[in-house]
């Protein structure tokens, strides 16, 4: 992976919420953090679609957790950042404050 | 007591869909919805918890086919073409069958003329599984992406059917008949499709005594 690469939008949401969460991270708990952050209705498809790509790039790592009754005797699959997921957090958000830097957003071009 | 007693299960039906989509992470997110319909049930009622679970799944399924199909384009594109040209070759079976068995045994279907009728409706149910069977072979070589294969090629299927209902519309009398029954490969294939990955997906639950669905 290039030292280039910078996380997509909602990957970058995902992963800010992963952090938050530390290690009470997993599907119910990344959606509602997500929903209640960017007030913005997100599917359990498109959190898990996007934690898998993360997964894949090596930014997230997961880990089953054990079955509930609560949960119809599934179990949770819990995720947490690598190193290398937050070096591309930090990149991503490092791009965004240059690119933002010295201009006035809210007077200029509300 | 579990969530489920308490409050009923989620819609049933929403629940097999996102079974069919959700491949590797069928587990996973069934259980994440359950949890969330069973919180969203106790704190706003079952009605407002129930529409929950169904919009839920509708984004979930469009996510996943959407990810799912630009995960692998070309494999799922030689799924539908090997199943495109497989549905081609397999249609046109029973009418070069029953046209050799016809022009062989001519002088048996004239004494036997009702047999040779009943064959000849036979020959919309050979149509109807040889289009499943197609469904069936295109969900196994698409392996994960059972649905979304089965449903491309059923869209392909579509549109052709569709071209010929505005030729024949132009050309010929309209047969409603026929048009309804044209409709019927493309769901058959799909119906394939969904055996394939619902025999897939029990293969992989583990047996759980408290699993409920």
């Amino acid at each position: 992976m290039s030292s280039r690469d910078y996380l997509g939008e909602f990957e970058h949401i995902i992963v800010l919420a992963l952090l938050r969460l530390e290690d009470q991270a997993y599907g119910v708990t990344v959606r509602q953090e997500i929903e209640v952050r960017t007030r913005r209705e997100v599917s359990i498809g498109a959190v898990y679609a996007t934690l898998d790509r993360l997964e894949r790039k090596g930014y997230v790592k997961s880990h089953r957790g054990d079955p509930t009754p609560e949960r119809g005797g599934r179990s949770k699959r819990f995720f947490r950042v690598t190193a290398k997921g937050v070096a591309a957090v930090n990149r991503t958000q490092r791009a965004l404050q240059g690119l933002t830097e010295g201009l006035d957003l809210i007077r200029s071009y509300s | 007591m579990t969530s489920q007693e308490g409050f009923g299960r989620p819609p049933r039906i929403a629940t097999w869909f996102v079974k069919l989509f959700a491949s590797a992470e069928e587990e996973s997110i069934l259980g994440d919805l359950l949890e969330e319909y069973s919180d969203l049930a106790s704190k706003s009622g079952v009605p407002f918890a129930r529409r929950w679970y169904w919009r839920q799944t509708v984004k979930t399924i469009l996510h996943l086919g959407g990810t799912g199909f630009r995960g692998a384009p070309w494999s799922t594109a030689v799924a539908v073409i090997g199943g495109f040209v497989l549905h081609r070759f397999i249609s046109g079976l029973p009418d070069k069958i029953l046209s050799t068995v016809t022009d062989r045994y001519l002088a048996f279907w004239s004494t036997h003329f009702n047999a040779y009728v009943w064959m000849l409706n036979g020959m919309s149910i050979e149509h109807l599984i040889g289009a499943m069977f197609v469904g069936c072979v295109v969900a196994l070589v698409a392996k994960g992406r059972e649905m979304i294969a089965t449903m491309t090629l059923a869209l392909v299927l579509c549109v052709f059917i569709g071209a010929a209902f505005v030729w024949i519309a132009t050309h010929r009398p309209m047969d409603v008949a026929w048009m309804l029954w044209a409709c019927a490969d493309p769901l058959a294939i799909v119906f394939g499709g969904a055996i394939v990955r619902m025999r897939r997906s029990a293969a992989a639950t583990p047996p759980a005594s408290i699993c409920t669905d």
